[in-house]
């Protein structure tokens, strides 16, 4: 039984793909910040898991060092850990301030959830994961990481140094995929968080782009970076 | 007290009286159930943000730190229960409880799997293999008489030689079939002179221990005799024989003055630390007797976190319990402990308390 710890889970695109895999068999460890809205998130994974599958859900920061312990724990104890999705972000300070004003600590807080944790997500899981026929991480990117959009730098530098991380990873670790994906923009509380008053409602919903992304995990594609508008296509695993 | 509803909205058992469903008691030591002793379930609960999670004790060393601190009860298990006749010819069980200054005993008398309330001061109870209990008065009584006697103990040879021959682990009635006393010893025990296990410590093997070493998770030593439990909602813990090493005291003071937790296992511990702690919250050397309850009024200032078994409703540990936890987080513990099937008692799961 295959076990997923998917961070950022009780909205958007964790959720929706915690949904997803539980669909798909998979057994999964849950964590957000918020307790109220990841148990709803969870009561819908919940109803989603198939066979023998288990749930364990854990409420906390990603950027808590005694939190992440206890969420490859809870791994353990489902039976191990074959997939570490890092999809908790954070945009920084909002409105998206220029680069010249923009508050350090700020830029910090951005770079240890959307750097630092997940890079000590995968040291922790590392143990279990090297006990899996087929390791996997897959941390969630942004086309924000390559474009220099004006505002999206905080953000932006720190998915660009994930996505060097992944690169990184994934040369010296060969038994493990590692997949960087940009989801493209959705309708999403992070996104509406960056356009503040503007409506978003042209984006796709999550629920639209998580099936690439767990075509994407059952697939046999290497790692790499990858956009979500072309795992659409990706060959199913034979 | 009843129902409430805890911060993410869902309904809670009452602590003072939930109902422990059979199929939740271990009535069997992991070991009979097919898992080693650290396979059992823990638990987790942290204070800060109100986590739970649900792990298994041998990934207790993932989850501390480097400069923590594990307070252990090295109080080894006796074999406290011997058979004996009363001057009936009843046959009796005699639990030895506490010993008392003056080579005087705390006991009980049990007739099957009940408390004897019918003995007198005076009477005596001839022990199998030739020893003899004589009721000096009444220690501790109850709603149906005289559970707790002053006694003394007379054996043919020193007292623990003997017990290890005519005595057993002292069993309660949801417990199948007779373990040896090995099953009731903690691996890191040391000093004979517990009539209950300190189940929490348990789990713990030599690997678990060595791991936490590895870890740089420092492990430090005390001891508090367990008694008999209360039996009684009304009856307050007994005062127990303890002793607190003056390498341990400072051990946890530089623990806590680095930053480091000091994590007990079991309640035996909070209890032994609270009695030797100073308004300041500075822990010293200390041995005897203590009287000690903890609870949510008088606060935790020696410990950061517990380790511990799950305990049964109004248990007197709940108070202890709800000290270090806090009420919220201690009811959503039990509440999911029992919709998870946790299982109960000194055989049972574990639960872990941190800040």
């Amino acid at each position: 039984m295959a076990v997923a710890l998917v961070t950022g889970a009780s909205r958007g695109l964790g959720r929706a793909l915690a949904r997803g895999l539980a669909e798909q068999g998979w057994s999964l460890v849950l964590e957000a910040r918020g307790a109220e809205i990841l148990e709803d998130a969870a009561g819908e994974t919940r109803a989603a898991l198939t066979g023998g599958a288990q749930l364990s859900v854990i409420t906390g920061d990603v950027a808590d060092a005694g939190h992440r312990r206890l969420l490859v724990a809870a791994a353990e104890a489902l039976g191990g850990l074959d997939l570490v999705v890092n999809n908790a972000s954070t945009l920084g300070p909002t409105p998206l301030p220029d680069l010249v004003t923009y508050p350090l600590d700020g830029l910090r807080r951005a770079f240890e959830v959307n750097v630092v944790a997940p890079l000590a997500l995968v040291q922790l899981a590392a143990p279990l994961l090297r006990r899996s026929a087929r390791p996997a991480v897959l941390n969630v990117t942004s086309d924000a990481a390559v474009e220099p959009y004006p505002g999206w730098g905080g953000y932006g530098s720190s998915k660009a140094a994930l996505d060097q991380l992944s690169a990184v990873l994934a040369v010296e670790e060969p038994t493990f995929v590692v997949w960087a994906v940009d989801p493209g923009d959705m309708r999403t509380q992070m996104h509406q968080d960056a356009f503040p008053g503007e409506d978003i409602s042209d984006r796709p919903l999550p629920d639209a782009v998580a099936p690439g992304l767990v075509r994407l995990i059952e697939s046999d594609l290497p790692s790499g970076r990858y956009r979500a508008a072309d795992l659409a296509a990706a060959p199913a695993r034979p | 007290m009843t129902a409430t509803v805890s911060d993410a909205g869902r309904a809670l058992v009452g602590l003072a009286d939930f109902t422990l469903p059979a199929e939740l008691e271990a009535d069997v030591p992991p070991e009979a159930r097919g898992i080693t002793r650290d396979a059992v379930r823990m638990l987790v609960a942290r204070r800060h943000d109100g986590a739970i999670a649900h792990t298994h004790f041998s990934e207790l060393p993932r989850l501390l730190d480097e400069g923590d601190l594990v307070v252990v009860n090295t109080s080894g298990t006796l074999a406290a229960a011997v058979p004996g006749t009363d001057g009936a010819g009843r046959r009796l069980e005699v639990h030895l409880s506490t010993e008392l200054p003056a080579g005087l005993w705390t006991v009980e008398l049990r007739l099957g799997t009940d408390p004897w309330f019918g003995a007198g001061a005076g009477d005596a109870v001839a022990l199998d293999g030739g020893g003899r209990v004589d009721l000096l008065t009444p220690y501790s009584v109850g709603a149906a008489g005289v559970r707790l006697w002053v006694a003394t103990v007379h054996t043919p040879e020193p007292l623990h030689s003997f017990l290890a021959v005519h005595g057993r682990p002292i069993r309660y009635g949801y417990v199948r079939g007779s373990w040896p006393l090995s099953a009731y010893q903690n691996v890191y025990a040391t000093e004979p002179g517990s009539a209950e296990m300190p189940s929490a410590g348990r789990p713990f093997t030599p690997e678990v221990l060595t791991r936490l070493v590895a870890r740089g998770v420092g492990v430090a030593p005390l001891v508090l005799h367990t008694g008999v439990a209360s039996l009684e909602a009304s009856e307050p813990p007994f005062p127990e024989r303890y002793r607190v090493p003056g390498a341990t005291a400072h051990r946890v003071n530089d623990t806590r003055r680095q930053g480091g937790r000091v994590v007990a296992v079991g309640t035996t511990v909070v209890r032994a630390l609270e009695t030797v702690v100073d308004a300041r919250g500075v822990v010293h050397a200390g041995a005897g007797w203590t009287d000690t309850v903890v609870t949510p009024e008088r606060a935790v200032r020696s410990v950061d976190g517990l380790l511990t078994g799950w305990h049964e409703p109004e248990a007197s540990h709940l108070a202890m319990l709800e000290a270090v936890a806090g009420r919220v987080l201690l009811e959503r513990s039990y509440a999911a402990a029992l919709s998870e099937g946790y299982l109960w008692h000194e055989f049972g799961d574990v639960h872990l308390v941190l800040p």
